[in-house]
């Protein structure tokens, strides 16, 4: 067991030097693109934009061929033929090109910044995505130059229950108080199994950290939704006394960590949970059942084939990685059928990436389904737009080609199934965030401004001595359903 | 030079011991008033009085500490010791807007343990500068810490601010979340009492995570606790209002000294000062100011530029860094270029000053913990190249600060009755050749030590030392001890950690001055007492021996004698002593060049690494590893047998400089390692 898990570990450190490599040279087919893209502006209002005579993948309703697709006002205002361009509109030729909705990743740890991970508790409830975005992160430029266009931010899987999520846009160029999706329900993550548990990552010298086995991931979750309900009626009780015109009431305390959990109890902030086995799958559904709140999603649940019809009964949803899998013990059993096995369950099915760069390409990874499984291209279509989107709750919005839904578009090359095929122009709530042609003919200008900067005094190294530069915080890279990789490599440097 | 070493011996005794030490103490507050020391005149010298217009030439008079006049037709009274101040040019004493100054640096104590010790902690972590006593929150979460209460006069950083031109600084503590409340310090005086101006200033609320599996561990759980007390302290202030009004019939509120110290920042008095630099860092400190209408001051700002409307419509003040990023190693070949970001913010930070001061926002120039205090003035200089005028610059280096910090009042300008702060130059503030001449802090010159001062000819300590020390008393009490010293010096600094009979610990200030020998070490004593106290020591170093007196606080005074012993710390069987008197001897070229196994102690445990050295004359290249990482040396040089090695390794995803001071004697290595967490001893080999 010790020499898979070293074979584990050494995997998952082979990975992430392939990947950085990728990163750093700009990648196959991609183009460099996002090696250097512009520096954020201030956007203007979108412009108006007509895609004419483009092959549409609407993703609800079929696929139209010679289509004209019209963005206006941040939204889709028209599919149809020989659609009139407003004045002053931009057309886009899409002769031979594939018009997606927006891909949307259900499961990313992107523009954090910091440890995506608050390790220290078993509970942290309290700690929110939403404090540490980074809209600098030049991951959000590379996705969008895979057609991704919007994402679930969740915290990492140390603990039983985690820390809030944020479901954004992918704004590149905006603050990050435009990032979130306004009316988007919250939710929480959870996290089961060997992580939270801590079975892979024993720091010498570290006290380790309660629980240490799958009962006392359960009794973690259980105690907390206890303590949940016993706050919930502490402050209902002062609720009515004070109704009651009592005066010198002394209110309960505030609590951030309870009270998101009152939250799920009442149905109103989604139960994201990391898992694998089909037990522990199970397990949740168990707790979930005895305090009366639904898991929303089930992530990464490579199991999920074992037990879908619980999940479908339940009423959970589940994203899932297609065929990504073996890097720690309880990652072991699973299938490429996964997916299609639990859409064909009846469960709302979404593949993720849970990694900066697989979320460049889940159009691939969606077209796996297709071969393993035979789903349809439209089911297949389904796992990385509108099922991702009614898992987040945001499928009123996005997730389609639809008139009335928010104009996150993307232009292909070719069929996004294809290997072949990369975003030609993605747009986000109307407005041209990545344009592949833009992209290209910016580099010679940009590669000026280098030989420029670095010619600057301030960018040249001194002879010697001299204040130690300021180093910018190093940026978490998340790559596997592993947060906390970066604890497992150094373990292994160990 | 004694004469200083005394008054700071003096100081520490006085504040630490016992009321015999006052007898030591030479030109105390008690001479101050009759005698005519302190009276001063610059007569015929360009006044920049900041709140007033320049007087081309004109004479200051100090009295008292106090500025008494001031003017072209002010005069030299007949007491005063007058300066002729042709060519030179008086400004207000330079205030820097933030710093650690005089806050005992965290000295890593293996018996107390602190927060168990993972060998990742040993590193990159930030230590409270103190630990608050029955408080209701963990060491990193005591906003109720005062640094007026933990400051030490002295000490080469003060020295270098002085040499800077700069006579007053706001000091915080160090910390991770709650870090605690700042004070305004003159950067002089015996007492820390005699240093303090105001107190307390600000409340300093740090983002580093605490971590070693204490809570907070990461950015999102600061950002929860931060929010999380700040509820807490609400909740606390309005239980104990409903208490008062009518205690009966309700429990008593828990005093909490914690959340009691939020109440002034809750209600505005108090400001509270974030660190954060880029544009979503300033944003997210904005949005939490927002959302607990806290009094908010930005500290770094390196963009705030960008967020000049916002900082002026919620009128928050900036302490801008003239740490001014840049390059300062030479990329290796293999190395992937420096992404644009990096260098555009390279050439944009001198440019932040002038587009705060166009756009109306108030900000006041702070040192940003550099380490090299020259850059002070000279970054200031780029500041005015990119832009600023020169009158908003001296305003950031003088009266903004006094503004921002509430201390406009006794500080800033050159005005009659102000603190009698000043900065002599010869040359303007901000041209390269300028020079500081003389400097005034509560009305007395202060001698300036050139940072850079060479120890040619005198002795260097740098060494393993055999003490033995005698700890006064008489009779039953009398005691001999003996504990090994290992030094290390760099300039007239000293570092080094000492081990022994007499308890343990590494050297928190320590100078070498001519053959005058000054360093302070907060011992552990050995079991049962355990306890961690400060012994200071006060000598001279003649070639291989050296002598003086110890305090050991607690223990009485007592004398030590020591001879060099020379050779690594620990295990390497001592080589051969270094000449006595050393640090003139240059070995030959590439003596460093090699490999080297390194091992470092830190507590109870030992972490090996190695070390890639390349020397080419005085300059050392090569690389670093250690079981949290690999990183290249960015800075490293030689001088005689004692070399400096500076890094930059990413642990825990947190960037942690890491600097090897030691010598070299042979195929041996030893020194100190030092790190945000402290300094620990290390020896190493070379391998063959």
């Amino acid at each position: 067991m010790k020499r898979l898990l070293t074979l584990a570990i050494l995997f998952m450190v082979a990975g992430v030097s392939a990947e950085a490599q990728t990163r750093g040279r700009g990648g196959g087919g991609q183009p460099r693109a996002a090696a250097e893209p512009a520096a954020p502006t201030a956007p203007a209002a979108a412009q108006d934009t007509l895609i004419r005579n483009a092959t549409v993948l609407t993703v609800s309703h079929g696929t139209l061929n010679g289509t004209d697709v019209l963005l206006h006002g941040g939204k889709i205002t028209a599919v149809g033929q020989n659609l009139k361009a407003p004045d002053g509109a931009r057309v886009i030729d899409g002769t031979g090109k594939f018009v997606l909705p927006g891909i949307i990743d259900a499961h990313s740890h992107s523009m954090m910044d910091g440890s995506v991970n608050e390790c220290t508790r078993s509970v942290t409830s309290m700690a929110n995505t939403r404090d540490i975005l980074n809209p600098t992160a030049v991951d959000i430029y590379r996705e969008l130059a895979g057609g991704t266009t919007a994402a679930l931010l969740l915290h990492g899987s140390c603990n039983s229950i985690g820390g809030l999520s944020t479901t954004v846009k992918l704004k590149w160029g905006h603050p990050a108080a435009d990032y979130p999706v306004p009316g988007a329900p919250p939710g929480i993550k959870f996290a089961l199994g060997e992580n939270p548990k801590r079975s892979n990552f024993n720091v010498p010298g570290l006290q380790p950290r309660y629980p240490a086995t799958r009962m006392g991931v359960e009794e973690t979750i259980r105690d907390a939704f206890v303590r949940a309900r016993d706050y919930k009626r502490d402050w209902d009780d002062y609720r009515a006394a004070v109704a009651r015109g009592e005066k010198n009431v002394i209110p309960p305390r505030r609590d951030l960590e309870l009270d998101p959990l009152v939250e799920v109890l009442e149905g109103k902030r989604f139960v994201h949970s990391h898992c694998y086995r089909a037990d522990e799958i199970l397990m949740l559904i168990g707790i979930a059942d005895e305090f009366g709140f639904k898991v929303r999603t089930f992530q990464h649940v490579l199991e999920g084939y074992k037990v879908a019809g619980e999940i479908a009964r339940h009423g959970a949803m589940a994203s899932t990685f297609t065929d990504f899998w073996g890097y720690k013990m309880e990652a072991y059993d699973a299938i490429a059928y996964n997916a299609a096995v639990l859409v064909r369950h009846g469960v709302v099915t979404s593949v993720n990436s849970d990694s900066d760069e697989r979320a460049r390409r889940l159009n691939i990874e969606a077209a796996k389904t297709m071969r393993y499984g035979g789903l349809s291209e439209e089911e297949a279509l389904k796992l990385v737009t509108l099922n991702p989107a009614i898992q987040l709750g945001i499928d009123k919005h996005m997730g389609s080609i639809d008139v009335g839904k928010d104009a996150d578009v993307v232009v292909w090359s070719a069929h996004p199934f294809s290997v072949y095929a990369h975003p030609e122009q993605t747009f986000v709530d109307g407005e041209l965030l990545f344009d592949r042609q833009a992209d290209i003919a910016r580099r010679p200008q940009l590669e000026a401004e280098r030989k420029a900067l670095e010619a600057a005094d301030a960018n040249r190294a001194p002879a010697a001595g001299g204040t130690p530069p300021r180093t910018p915080p190093s940026v978490r890279r998340a790559y596997t359903d592993d947060d906390d990789v970066q604890d497992v490599q150094e373990d292994n440097q160990r | 030079m004694r004469h200083s070493q005394f008054r700071t011996l003096a100081a520490l005794a006085a504040a630490l011991l016992s009321a015999a030490a006052w007898a030591w103490a030479p030109a105390g507050a008690q001479r101050r008033p009759g005698g005519g020391v302190d009276v001063y005149a610059i007569t015929n010298a360009r006044v920049v009085t900041v709140s007033g217009p320049v007087i081309e030439r004109g004479t200051v008079v100090i009295r008292d500490g106090l500025i008494a006049a001031v003017g072209a037709g002010a005069t030299a009274p007949p007491d005063a010791r007058t300066i002729d101040g042709t060519g030179l040019t008086v400004y207000p004493g330079l205030i820097d807007a933030s710093t650690t100054l005089a806050i005992p640096r965290p000295t890593l104590s293996p018996t107390t343990g602190g927060g168990g010790g993972g060998f990742a902690g040993l590193f990159g972590r930030t230590e409270p500068s103190a630990v608050s006593p029955n408080s209701t929150q963990l060491p990193g979460l005591q906003p109720e810490i005062l640094a007026s209460d933990i400051i030490r006069p002295g000490g080469p950083e003060i020295e270098a601010a002085r040499a800077a031109g700069i006579t007053a600084a706001q000091t915080a503590p160090r910390g991770n979340v709650f870090l605690g409340q700042s004070a305004v310090i003159n950067l002089a005086g015996d007492t820390p009492q005699q240093m303090i101006v105001r107190t307390p200033v600000a409340l300093y609320v740090g983002l580093n995570p605490i971590g070693q599996g204490q809570y907070p561990g990461s950015l999102m759980g600061v950002f929860a606790s931060v929010r999380q007390m700040l509820l807490d302290a609400r909740r606390f202030r309005e239980a104990n209002e409903i208490y008062e009004r009518s205690p009966r019939g309700l429990r008593r509120p828990e005093q909490d000294k914690s959340l009691a110290a939020l109440l002034p920042v809750l209600s505005r008095q108090m400001p509270v000062v974030m660190q954060a630099d880029r544009v979503r860092e300033i944003e997210r400190a904005l949005d939490l100011a927002q959302e607990f209408n806290l009094n908010l001051v930005i500290n770094g700002g390196l963009e705030a530029d960008r967020l000049a409307a916002r900082l002026k419509a919620a009128n928050v003040p900036v302490l801008l860094s003239l740490n001014f990023p840049r390059r300062t190693a030479a990329a290796s070949a293999e190395a992937d270029p420096e992404p644009l970001r990096i260098l555009r913010e390279r050439v944009e930070a001198p440019k932040t000053a002038g587009r705060l001061a166009a756009a109306g926002v108030r900000f006041a120039f702070q040192s940003g913990g550099m380490t090299t205090m020259s850059d002070y003035l000279a970054n200031a200089s780029r500041a005015v190249e990119a832009g600023l005028a020169r009158d908003e610059a001296v305003r950031a280096l003088t009266l903004r600060p006094a503004e921002i910090l509430g201390v406009s009042q006794q500080l800033g300008s050159i005005e009659v009755g102000k603190i009698a702060n000043l900065t002599v130059t010869r040359g303007d503030l901000f041209d390269k050749n300028r020079r500081v001449t003389h400097l005034f802090i509560d009305g007395r010159q202060v001698e300036l030590r050139p940072a850079a001062a060479a120890t040619g000819g005198a002795a260097n300590a740098s060494g393993t030392w055999t003490l033995n020390v005698n700890l006064g008393g008489s009779g039953n009490e009398r005691q001999e001890l003996s504990a090994t010293l290992t030094l290390q010096q760099q300039g007239e600094r000293l570092t080094g950690s000492l081990q022994g009979q007499l308890g343990s610990g590494t050297i928190a200030s320590g100078t070498l001055v001519g053959s005058d020998i000054n360093f302070t070490v907060p011992i552990t004593l050995p079991a049962p007492a355990s306890q961690t106290t400060d012994a200071i020591f006060v000598g001279t170093v003649n070639g291989g021996e050296m002598r003086g007196t110890v305090q050991v606080v607690g223990r009485g005074p007592g004398t030590f004698t020591g001879t060099r012993a020379g050779g690594p710390p620990a295990g390497g069987g001592g080589g051969a002593a270094p000449p006595p008197g050393g640090g003139a001897r240059t070995p030959a070229a590439g003596t460093l060049t090699g490999t080297w196994n390194v091992t470092t102690s830190a507590g109870s445990q030992q972490i090996p690494g190695t070390l890639t050295l390349q020397q080419q004359g005085t300059r050392l290249t090569g690389r670093v590893e250690t079981p949290f990482g690999t990183a290249d040396i960015t800075d490293g040089s030689v001088t005689g047998d004692s070399f400096r090695v500076a890094t930059t390794l990413s642990i825990e995803g947190q960037s942690t400089d890491l600097t090897f001071e030691g010598t070299v004697n042979g195929n041996q290595l030893s020194g100190t390692v030092t790190s945000a967490r402290g300094s620990f001893p290390f020896s190493g080999t070379r391998t063959p």
